[in-house]
């Protein structure tokens, strides 16, 4: 079963983290590339990656004249897709036990994040209706 | 560069997209699959996926031990991500440009749905942060 696990972060958040000490943001790093060899070893890694900032995103809806018509103004509540690892596991527990490891990245001062962490199924089919 | 282009949608769209005639489903599909084979023919498509719907969705936390705490309770106001395309190409614009393609699928009664399409740089790498 592959699962989608999807950190998130408001553009506060993101702000917060950019504040972070050099120390705190190599460890935190180390922790993740760390996490990931090991999903790697156990054969559950599919994918990961990291998304620019925020201050990057745009809202596409529909065109006029053969132009997108983009926005880049969002909520202070908006929920930006920061980052996300994909993992082929055999029981959803597993997944929810892979997000829990994302969760405990360390933080400043090593404390973990505890950061939610989404888990999502992938669909077996990419438009299949439930 | 790439970029990640996301569908995202509350609950309440999600069961209104449920409710669309078998027709209007087909249409939309076969428009998402039409799309996906242009971008692989112009060699911008890198992947694509659909996820699971929001009842399935858990938000995982991790406990006092480590341990998984698993909530699946969200506020009716929660964006969920749908699918996505991760493609490569030139330009932001090139981007933006495929963006509104997928934002024109079809919708009920073939009309276009226009649905918003948020629109996402990928990172490289850590280092790319801006840290």
């Amino acid at each position: 079963m592959k699962y989608i696990l999807l950190m998130t972060g408001t553009r506060a958040g993101v702000d917060t983290y950019r504040a972070w000490n050099k120390n705190d943001i190599d460890t935190h790093i180390a922790g993740l590339k760390n996490l990931v060899e090991r999903l790697r070893e156990s054969g559950e890694y599919i994918a990961d990656q990291a998304l620019t900032g925020p201050e990057e995103a745009k809202v596409v809806r529909g065109q006029k004249k053969d132009m997108p018509i983009t926005d880049g103004i969002f909520p202070e509540s908006k929920e930006f897709l920061l980052g996300y690892w994909i993992v082929d596991v055999s029981i959803p527990e597993r997944a929810y036990a892979i997000a829990a490891q994302l969760s405990t990245m360390p933080g400043p001062g090593g404390v973990p994040t505890n950061m939610p962490i989404e888990v999502r199924q992938f669909a077996s089919h990419p438009l299949k209706l439930s | 560069m790439k970029y990640i282009l996301m569908m995202n949608a509350t609950k309440a769209s999600f069961d209104m997209y449920a409710k669309w005639s078998k027709e209007d489903l087909q249409r939309n599909v076969a428009f998402m699959r039409a799309f996906s084979k242009e971008l692989k023919d112009s060699g911008e498509f890198v992947a694509t996926e659909g996820l699971g719907w929001p009842n399935e969705a858990k938000l995982v936390s991790a406990g006092k031990n480590g341990e998984a705490i698993t909530d699946g309770v969200f506020p009716e106001s929660k964006e969920f991500l749908a699918g996505y395309w991760i493609i490569d190409v030139e330009s932001p614009e090139q981007a933006y440009k495929i963006a509104a393609r997928a934002s024109q699928a079809p919708g009920p009664g073939g009309k276009p749905a226009n649905m918003p399409i948020e629109v996402r740089r990928v990172l490289s790498g850590h280092a790319d942060l801006g840290l």
